[in-house]
């Protein structure tokens, strides 16, 4: 365990038949569990659990009688400033746009592997304790013509079209767009981008700047935005402006 | 009568459409109307400029004192007596009624012999009877008598005169010739064309009308296929018809716009049960995953994890096929080439031999997470089934052709068109071992088509072996 003092988790299921056995994994996972059967549950433990007992993030069920999964997280994020984690039946992409635009930080679809939430839970952690309570605003990223829309995962190319890439080279360029014109050496790359898809890189972070540049560069043998520099590192060579989202 | 009708459609001005082919057979039937009728027209005109001229001539020759010989001098009375100042169609009284010795047709007179006949019988019952009646119609001024008087009354437009003369001669006892003429106002040929253009200028008027009619008629109709088109397209409800044209046409609108209202209805009732039976069925299965993490026998948990992972995609399979004629995804300009690479790296980080030729980078508007699962599904077939997967992208004119093929044993001809159909797999038995409910070519088949393209497969041949099996996607470019 990483933790000094162990992660308290406030779960949030309507179904017992879930959350229970899931309360029992994530305790013998070494977390502190409180378990809710509906929101307005969730809200008087959050009164109760003041202080020290205060839950270091929540996992929410979207769908739940009365007040639903959503509305809770809103409260939760804009109040509480707790991270979120979504438990979520449909895994459409309008679902998981709603969730992460609303501020949750990360989501996982029904049926899950326990171990990839477990993963996740500590990589949202991470990811909290390196940039304190930042407010979740909608922003695109531009640079050369090119956008990304970080909640949507869109690139988009100059003249308009969508670009598919792999989370992998998601994070890769949000690395490179959070810090342009900054040389990045392979080990503060990987640091950045090992998230929940950590197993992804298992290989070599070279091999991932090659697929990015085969999408985003005119010539791939020939780079001009992502630039490797001489003594190991890339460097994205762009302007970068980040503008809010216009929809 | 079926190779007539289909002489009848070859035509090229056969009209197609409803509102052609109700004009063309209202503008037959008025064409037939109007001929009847103004031949009837022509007809009853006919007997009465006939008429009129044999009661003039047989006034003419019953009742006035006939001029002898040639003109020398106007008589007194008649020098006296002015005649009235628009006195066109009236002859000089010397030239109505004369007595000629010798009666000798012009060469391009017209012998009426329907004058004839009745002047003949209108004399003989007024007590004149005559050993021979000719009566012939000249122009003014073929007339050799009328020379004079044409000259003085109308020089400059005498050659446009449209009057002509009737001429009637009786022979008398004597050998000599009473001739009568009289003026009539124009030929018979110009009353015809007076008639047709008359009849022509109805005709337009009417054929006009009708057509205004029949287009007011025909429009709700065009409008209404448009109407199904569309809906037929998005299944929405935006931009139904207000009930117009004529009564029939709105109880169909109406009709159409209650069937289209009822189909959305169960389309949403069919949502709300997939939604249902989507969450119902996964949070068991959540916990059942969860629950299998405290199975000790790592080998074993891993098949229970797999068991519950094809139980998903099965789930997942047949929600999408459900949902995919009714996308709630937009349409979206998507790089295709991009998104066959991202696809086919996700195949090789998974360690799979996946394969991408050249691709050509090709925009089109779709839906980037359908397709998406479109090519993951033919690219797990192919590897399934074929062991390796080779994928390529290019252009055929307005088409994006997508082409997954594998190296497998191919799909027996005559089971091909089966395979796309839902739950088909090729082995009869349906063991789980090559995994999947069948689902995923039907998937990709209906992704294919709800942009607009299709699927084929077919068998890859060498020298009469099957050596492989081409899956092709075609998608329309716009």
């Amino acid at each position: 365990m990483i933790e000094t003092t162990p992660t308290r988790v406030l779960l949030v299921d309507d179904e017992p038949a879930l959350r229970e056995p899931l309360a029992d994994y994530l305790v013998r996972q070494g977390f502190v569990v409180t378990q809710a059967g509906t929101a307005a549950e969730a809200r008087s433990r959050l009164v109760e659990g003041q202080g020290e007992h205060r839950p270091d993030i929540a996992l929410l069920d979207i769908m739940m009688p009365g007040e639903d999964g959503l509305s809770l997280c809103r409260h939760l994020v804009e109040a509480r400033r707790l991270p979120v984690i979504f438990i979520t039946a449909r895994g459409e992409a309008t679902d998981r746009i709603v969730g992460l635009e609303i501020g949750a930080d990360d989501y996982v679809v029904k049926p899950f592997d326990p171990r990839e939430l477990v993963a996740r839970i500590r990589s949202v952690l991470r990811r909290a304790a390196r940039q304190p309570a930042e407010p979740n605003d909608a922003v695109v990223y531009h640079f050369e013509g090119w956008s990304l829309d970080p909640l949507k995962r869109r690139l988009t190319d100059p003249e308009g079209a969508g670009v598919a890439i792999s989370s992998a080279e998601f994070r890769l360029l949000m690395a490179f767009l959070d810090h342009p014109r900054q040389v990045l050496d392979r080990d503060r790359l990987l640091d950045m981008v090992q998230g929940r898809e950590a197993h992804l890189f298992d290989r070599a972070i070279d091999n991932q700047i090659s697929r990015l540049r085969r999408k985003i560069e005119a010539d791939s043998r020939n780079p001009q935005l992502v630039q490797t520099v001489w003594g190991g590192g890339y460097m994205l060579a762009a302007e970068v402006r980040k503008l809010p989202a216009t929809d | 009568m079926a190779s007539l009708s289909y002489r009848i459609r070859r035509l090229p001005v056969w009209p197609r459409s409803l509102q052609g082919q109700m004009l063309l057979a209202l503008a037959l039937a008025l064409m037939v109307a109007q001929g009847i009728s103004s031949g009837l027209m022509w007809r009853a005109q006919h007997e009465r400029h006939l008429n009129g001229m044999v009661n003039a001539l047989a006034f003419r020759l019953l009742g006035q004192p006939a001029q002898d010989g040639p003109p020398d001098g106007p008589p007194t009375e008649a020098r006296d007596r002015r005649p009235p100042p628009d006195d066109g169609f009236r002859l000089p009284r010397r030239l109505r009624l004369r007595v000629e010795r010798d009666f000798a047709p012009v060469p391009t007179d017209h012998r009426r012999h329907d004058a004839e006949g009745a002047l003949h019988e209108v004399l003989e019952a007024q007590g004149l009877p005559a050993a021979q009646v000719v009566v012939v119609e000249r122009a003014l001024i073929a007339d050799p008598e009328l020379t004079d008087w044409v000259a003085r009354k109308r020089a400059q437009q005498a050659a446009g005169d449209p009057r002509r003369v009737i001429v009637a001669a009786l022979r008398q006892n004597d050998g000599g010739w009473l001739v009568a003429r009289v003026v009539v106002p124009a030929d018979e040929g110009r009353i015809l064309a007076s008639i047709l253009l008359q009849t022509l200028f109805t005709y337009v008027v009417l054929v006009g009308a009708t057509a205004l009619i029949v287009r007011r008629i025909a429009r709700p109709l065009k409008a209404l296929t448009r109407r199904v088109d569309a809906f037929a397209a998005d299944r929405s409800l935006d931009g139904q018809l207000a009930p117009q044209g004529p009564e029939d046409v709105q109880l169909l609108i109406e009709a159409h716009n209650a069937m289209e209202q009822r189909i959305v209805s169960l389309l949403d009732e069919k949502d709300v049960m997939l939604g249902a039976i989507g969450h119902d069925l996964k949070t068991p299965l959540a916990a059942l995953r969860v629950r299998i993490e405290a199975v000790d026998d790592d080998a074993e948990r891993a098949r229970m994890a797999a068991t519950i992972e094809d139980i998903t995609r099965s789930l997942d399979d047949i929600l999408s096929l459900a949902r995919v004629g009714r996308p709630t995804d937009p349409v979206e300009s998507t790089q295709l080439s991009a998104l066959v690479a991202d696809v086919v790296g996700e195949y090789e980080d998974m360690g799979e031999d996946v394969d991408l030729a050249d691709t050509e980078r090709l925009v089109l508007p779709l839906r980037p997470t359908w397709l998406r699962r479109a090519l993951r599904n033919l690219v797990s077939n192919a590897l399934r089934y074929g062991a390796r997967a080779r994928v390529s992208l290019r252009r055929d004119g307005r088409h994006a052709v997508l082409r997954v093929e594998d190296d497998g044993p191919g799909i027996p001809e005559d089971a091909i068109a089966r395979m796309m159909e839902p739950f088909t797999r090729l082995e009869a038995s349906r063991n789980s071992a090559t995994g999947g409910a069948g689902l995923g070519l039907a998937l990709a088949r209906a992704i294919a088509e709800q942009h607009g393209g299709n699927l084929t497969l077919a068998n890859r041949r060498q020298d009469g072996t099957i050596v492989g099996l081409t899956a092709e996607l075609r998608l329309p470019l716009s």
